[in-house]
């Protein structure tokens, strides 16, 4: 029951480069992932789904997987443009939302960094140095903006705030902490890149969505694979080689990685641990949440009544 | 012999909701009833769910509790196969399977492995369970219980069928997991289990029953394929991956004895042989007899030698200036064993050669 590894698309070319070795059965990842959907909602007393459409393949993907578990009618798809963010990105963003058939809607962001940041000559919140703040900075501001809106969204739609963020980019913490990592549940976290392609390509997520640059969208022009200076699929192979199959990094540098590409890659890996980790909590007491209290965060009475 | 109905609850309990559970249970049984089936057979923790942590205390059952005999009760003509969390006189918690016919509970087995690694750790919250026991059952043939990783070590079916199993059944909550195209039915979990299942009721030339559980706790989502495997290794009937229900087959019983007079497998096992060297090894692990595979010079009980031997490389791919055998790393980093060493003489010479039989 092996599933083609590769898609093509409408003229006949490969849609996107898949390694071997990260080929994967998109009907039951579907199957799992839909379960997983439903049962996280039941779980927690909620019908709806809050999800921020970014115009990405990875937030395209997170929609059609909701719609496709619980019907297009329970999802509200939040588009949050901010003045920097390309035109394109809404128009794929719109894309989306048409073929699915869900409700949606705007939220500017742009007068929420500006107020914090400034604009012009015009100080904001965060005080005259706040003009000249990097685009990291606002990078990062933005990301936690959007994850207010979402969680506001969340109460005023009744729905759970659904992740969208990867494996690759969870793994060498390309994440904003708080920001676009955070979620109620994220049913794509342990996929690759290389392998959510092959579900948004199965889904049906239009052509445009996965063939053009992954990108956060921070400033115009930017692209994941420009800022790190590597491509997803030798990413997402070296770290399919390091983590899931636990091989050494002399192991990987004979399977013909670049040593300093592992390296760097290790530190990125190492550095980040953090953010996918909730914070420590000092142990003081006799039972402490997370390392003697240990619950599953769904249980009798847990569920909203 | 009748031909047997077997219904395979491949359920999704809800995580801590004995009550809600329980009921799931009492409707299946009554729907497996009007199927006319003889055995039902529910999954690993169906009574709780499987992802507890610290609510196993909450949800766990005595054996005397009357939530457990009032689905004993429902079993009048009937055998079942339930799981939960049994807690014993002494307050250990266990992942219980008991068979419960006629009214009664028949048979108790406790987990007796723990999985405590991975995506697993049920050492942390659970007790191990002592005994393999197959027992007598309404159905005329031997039953051999074991619950979900007790069927990755395979002294456990073998254990089950030469003490009188002709139905091993097996209850799990298997956690899905690795999508790689190259798994035979899209997900390497379900293959390695099919795989294991067919392998044992070859081996044991008994039918072997499945059950495993579906729906979602936490990240988890498991991904039923219950399936009821003949005595030849053939899968008799399958339950499809991921769908919750009753799912019920027939098999014929008779099956076990023909399979077993054309393939006398059982009839040739040597208990005795395998138990002589189980002595041995546990001894050898031990520390109390040499250890025939440790490192020259090994202490006993432990088999790498604390200090290398003269002409051997210091552990596994050498070290800088050894000239040992194993010194780089294509070559094989276990040194030939210069045999027999001052602890061993007398064992290598009482061991007869090999294919002197």
């Amino acid at each position: 029951m092996t599933r083609p590894a590769t898609a093509t698309g409408a003229d006949g070319t490969p849609l996107f480069e898949l390694p071997p070795e990260l080929a994967i059965d998109t009907d039951v990842a579907r199957r799992v992932i839909a379960e997983f959907i439903r049962g996280q909602l039941r779980q927690a007393g909620f019908e709806r789904a809050v999800v921020g459409l970014s115009g990405g393949i990875d937030s395209a993907l997170v929609a059609y997987l909701v719609a496709e578990a619980i019907g297009p009618e329970r999802l509200r798809c939040i588009l949050m443009p901010a003045g920097s963010s390309a035109p394109a990105s809404r128009a794929d963003a719109e894309t989306v939302v048409d073929a699915i058939g869900c409700a949606s809607e705007v939220v500017e962001i742009g007068p929420l960094i500006d107020g914090f940041f400034g604009v012009g000559e015009t100080a904001g919140a965060s005080g005259p140095e706040g003009l000249a703040a990097s685009p990291l900075r606002r990078g990062n501001f933005a990301a936690r903006m959007r994850m207010a809106v979402l969680y506001d969204r969340s109460v005023t739609w009744g729905g759970l705030v659904v992740g969208t963020g990867n494996k690759t980019e969870a793994l060498i913490g390309y994440t904003t902490l708080f920001g676009d990592s955070a979620c109620a549940f994220n049913p794509i976290g342990d996929l690759y890149k290389s392998q959510l392609r092959q579900v948004a390509a199965a889904i049906g997520v239009p052509e445009v969505v996965i063939r053009k640059a992954p990108s956060a969208d921070l400033w115009p022009g930017q692209t994941d694979e420009g800022e790190a200076g590597f491509t997803y699929p030798e990413l997402d192979r070296l770290l399919f080689w390091r983590i899931d199959k636990r091989r050494s990094v002399e192991e990987v540098v004979a399977l013909g990685f670049d040593p300093a590409f592992v390296a760097r890659v290790d530190r990125m890996i190492a550095t980040s641990e953090f953010k996918r980790q909730v914070p420590p909590i000092a142990k003081l007491g006799p039972r402490t949440a997370g390392v003697d209290y240990l619950y599953p965060r769904r249980r009798p009475g847990s569920a909203r009544g | 012999m009748q031909p047997l109905r077997i219904a395979l609850a491949q359920v999704a309990p809800r995580l801590g909701d004995l009550e809600a559970n329980l009921a799931r249970h009492h409707e299946l049984l009554g729907e497996a009833r009007a199927g006319q089936a003889g055995l039902v057979v529910f999954p690993e923790l169906g009574l709780t769910g499987y992802q507890l942590q610290d609510l196993a205390a909450e949800v766990a059952m005595r054996l005397d509790d009357p939530r457990l005999s009032r689905l004993a009760a429902a079993t009048v003509g009937l055998s079942a196969v339930v799981s939960f969390v049994e807690e014993s006189g002494d307050h250990r918690l266990f992942i219980a399977a008991a068979l419960l016919e006629d009214g009664e509970v028949r048979h108790v087995h406790r987990k007796v492995y723990l999985p405590t690694y991975g995506l697993f750790d049920e050492r942390r919250f659970f007790s191990p369970g002592d005994v393999l026991r197959a027992v007598p059952s309404r159905l005329g043939v031997g039953v051999g219980l074991a619950v979900c990783e007790d069927f990755w070590h395979v002294s456990t079916p073998q254990v089950l069928a030469l003490d009188g199993a002709q139905i091993l059944i097996n209850v799990s909550s298997s956690p899905g997991r690795d999508l790689a195209t190259s798994s035979e039915v899209g997900l390497g979990t379900a293959s390695s289990w099919r795989t294991l299942m067919r392998t044992y009721a070859q081996l044991t030339t008994s039918f072997v029953v499945f059950c495993n559980r579906v729906g979602v706790d936490e990240s988890i989502s498991f991904w039923g394929g219950s399936e009821v495997i003949g005595p030849g290794g053939g899968a008799v009937f399958s339950a499809p991956m991921f769908d919750e229900g009753l799912f019920i087959g027939e098999v014929d019983l008779a099956d076990v004895r023909r399979e077993r007079i054309a393939l006398p497998l059982l009839r040739d096992e040597r208990p005795e042989l395998v138990s002589r060297e189980w002595r041995r090894l546990i001894a050898e692990r031990a520390g109390l007899a040499p250890d025939t595979t440790a490192e020259e010079g090994a202490e006993d009980g432990l088999d790498v030698a604390a200090e290398p031997g003269p002409g051997r490389p210091i552990g596994f791919g050498g070290v800088a200036g050894s000239t040992g055998p194993g010194a780089t790393d294509s070559e094989p980093a276990r040194p030939e064993r210069a045999r027999p060493g001052p602890a061993r003489p007398e064992r290598a010479k009482a061991r007869p050669k090999m294919g002197a039989a």
